[in-house]
């Protein structure tokens, strides 16, 4: 059968930009889906007394004009239980990287080969040895030719000190980047308290040579019990509060920012003149702005509250339209999505409140921000055990504007899958490939 | 232009441009609203020549070539004991920020390097053509003549076939897409920068990719 090929490549484009948004919070480096995606992949945590109880790359039907719409069509189970987190794209997109923050392995899936039939095509056993002691590999961050790997914690102490790590495309081991940390700058100047070497995300605006990093807290904290923890008040102390503004070609920190409360994910603007990124506080439920001030020095300040912090709503993770106008920011603690109106990101105001679900965590969105998707894990001794009957789930919505409309849920655990946790998107165009010719024409 | 030489290149559109490529009647590519950073002037300071590393990121592969006369050559000729700087190009490519910015940023590396005496001799710049069917090395020699500075080292080179070409761009993780019936390609802009020991010690895309950065890189090397 001859396919519209060209036809096909009109709904992606291979973009560079200045930053980003899921489809909208990736690496500037990285094609890019801006019409309709075919699937969205999603790197979940195996579960005691769930299916075959390991980690698994699900692949989630999401094209309405497929015959398996709304389905899982693909679950790819990895040998056991890694706390797997968060994955991501390699430059070209042909291959998507996903870790454990546990055991510390990597996996990395062939997704262009057969998009709707993931293939695992290497794993990396030894992160800790190479990286020279660097644990719980979190982002999977693409740059030119190679993968950045940001780190929460490190084998000596198991507590927040990390470093970034950089791998080569095909896997190699490049180098290790550490955090820098009071005692060891490493060439960065404090900008207020705190140099803590915590890690967490990592994005960059690289027409500023920039990369912006967050902190969260040590494999001790992270994998233990969430009501043991809250109740350790010295555990409570060990959280990051700075972020790191680096010399993005030198992969040199240049400036530690104060940034209380633990700051997670980071998301960059996408215009091309707009030099700021957000980033939200989990212990204090703020959002921040990391901005260039008009002396070209970079700052950071809390410039919105996410609901009532007193009440804990626990921000998890948050998503950047691609017009840079609008941040949808999840709360895990009440379940809620909160959208804020960004457009002057000093002043954030909030337009919307929803409930989506118990323990609701990432979101991920569309290029052009008509559809949410939902998932609800955080981390395995973490999530909630008991409660709403739909407690691991995997949701879309519609957005036009004024309203979120529920399309579909699928219960994760009904499913046999395990506990959903971040999610990339999948398309068959991005490989020259149709739904009619697949793998045949390759 | 060729009119069927369609190129959705790494660059293709900045975020205004997004909404859609098409390969409509005229195959011809939306004008970008911005240009490539490589274009411009830098902005940002960019750190100083030795003042950071480039570890290596693997040995630069071997593979069958044609130079600009159409004789047999092999690329691990041209690498070793100088520093190479190699990028994929075809010559039909239309978008800007995609082949046509890889050799403007090669030819203003070559400007500066022509104003930099001490730096003579020390570098070869390669450009590789990946559409081997129409990029003859007379073809190649042509397009050379437009950038090419008199007695410059830089290398206009083709394959003699797809089978000679493929092993190479797998080496180097340069992916291209084929389109089986019209000839068009779509691939992610990538250059390389090869120390004289033949290890790959950065790569460029799009956003990255600029004389005065690539500049400060070669001199870092030649600082070891």
């Amino acid at each position: 059968m001859r396919v519209n090929w060209l036809g096909l490549l009109s709904s992606f484009v291979l973009l560079w930009g200045t930053a980003f948004a899921d489809e909208t919070c990736m690496s500037p480096y990285m094609a890019k889906i801006v019409g309709q995606e075919d699937f969205v992949y999603v790197w979940t945590l195996g579960m005691p007394g769930v299916g075959d109880e390991q980690d698994k790359l699900a692949t989630v039907d999401v094209n309405p004009r497929s015959g398996t719409y709304g389905q899982v069509v693909d679950a790819l189970s990895v040998g056991g239980r890694n706390e797997a987190h968060h994955s991501g794209f390699t430059d070209d997109r042909r291959y998507l990287w996903a870790s454990g923050l546990d055991t510390s392995r990597i996996f990395i899936f062939d997704v262009h080969s057969n998009p709707a039939k993931p293939r695992l095509h290497k794993t990396i056993d030894d992160f800790v040895r190479q990286s020279g002691g660097v644990v719980g590999p979190h982002t999977s961050y693409a740059l030119p030719g190679r993968m950045l790997i940001t780190g929460l914690s490190n084998n000596r102490d198991h507590g927040g000190r990390t470093g970034m790590v950089e791998y080569t495309n095909g896997g190699d081991y490049i180098a290790t980047h550490w955090m820098p940390i009071d005692g060891d700058l490493r060439g960065a100047v404090k900008g207020g308290r705190h140099a803590d070497g915590y890690g967490y995300d990592a994005r960059a605006l690289p027409r500023r040579n920039v990369l912006v990093t967050s902190s969260f807290t040590g494999w001790n904290n992270y994998m233990m019990d969430l009501g043991q923890m809250m109740a350790d008040a010295e555990a409570m102390k060990r959280f990051g509060n700075t972020v790191v503004v680096w010399d993005l070609h030198a992969r040199q920190p240049k400036k530690v920012l104060d940034v209380p409360g633990a700051p997670l994910e980071i998301r960059c603007a996408w215009g091309a003149k707009n030099d700021y990124c957000f980033t939200s506080t989990a212990l204090t439920s703020e959002i921040w702005l990391i901005y260039e001030d008009d002396d070209g020095e970079w700052q950071a300040k809390a410039v919105a509250d996410i609901g009532d912090a007193s009440k804990i709503p626990l921000p998890v993770d948050i998503s950047i339209g691609a017009d840079d106008q609008v941040l949808w920011v999840n709360t895990w603690n009440d379940g809620k999505t909160r959208l804020f109106d960004i457009s002057d990101p000093h002043a954030p105001t909030q337009l919307l409140e929803r409930r989506i679900g118990e323990q609701v965590n990432m979101v991920s969105q569309s290029w052009d921000g008509r559809r949410l998707y939902f998932t609800s894990s955080l981390l395995s001794n973490w999530d909630k055990k008991t409660g709403d009957a739909d407690l691991q789930y995997f949701k879309l919505y519609t957005w036009d504007g004024e309203a979120l409309q529920h399309r579909f849920t699928l219960d994760f655990i009904a499913e046999g899958l395990g506990a959903p946790h971040q999610m990339r998107f999948g398309a068959y165009a991005l490989y020259g490939l149709s739904p009619l010719v697949k793998v045949a024409q390759r | 232009m060729r009119g069927k030489a369609v190129l959705l290149a790494a660059a293709l559109a900045l975020v205004a441009a997004a909404p859609s490529l098409s390969g409509q009647a005229t195959h011809a590519h939306p004008k970008p609203e911005v240009l490539a950073p490589g274009y411009g002037p830098l902005e940002f300071e960019p750190p100083l020549p030795g003042s950071y590393a480039l570890p290596p990121l693997g040995r630069a592969a071997d593979g069958d070539l044609l130079d600009g006369r159409g004789r047999a050559t092999q690329l691990h000729q041209l690498l070793g004991g100088r520093i190479a700087v190699l990028s994929f190009i075809y010559t039909t490519c239309s978008d800007i920020n995609g082949c046509p910015l890889a050799t403007h940023v090669l030819r203003g590396v070559q400007d500066r390097l022509l104003d930099a005496p001490s730096l003579h001799g020390q570098v070869r710049l390669i450009s590789l053509s990946f559409d081997p069917e129409r990029d003859t090395p007379s073809v190649l020699a042509r397009y050379g003549g437009y950038f090419k500075a008199p007695g410059f080292d830089w290398r206009f080179l083709t394959t003699r076939s797809q089978a000679e070409l493929a092993p190479v761009l797998d080496a180097y993780g340069q992916w291209v897409i084929r389109d089986p019936d019209e000839g068009a390609l779509s691939h992610l802009l990538r250059v390389y920068l090869i120390d004289r020991e033949k290890r790959i010690r950065n790569i460029y895309s799009v956003s990255f990719l600029h004389a005065d950065t690539l500049l400060n890189d070669i001199r870092t090397l030649l600082m070891e």
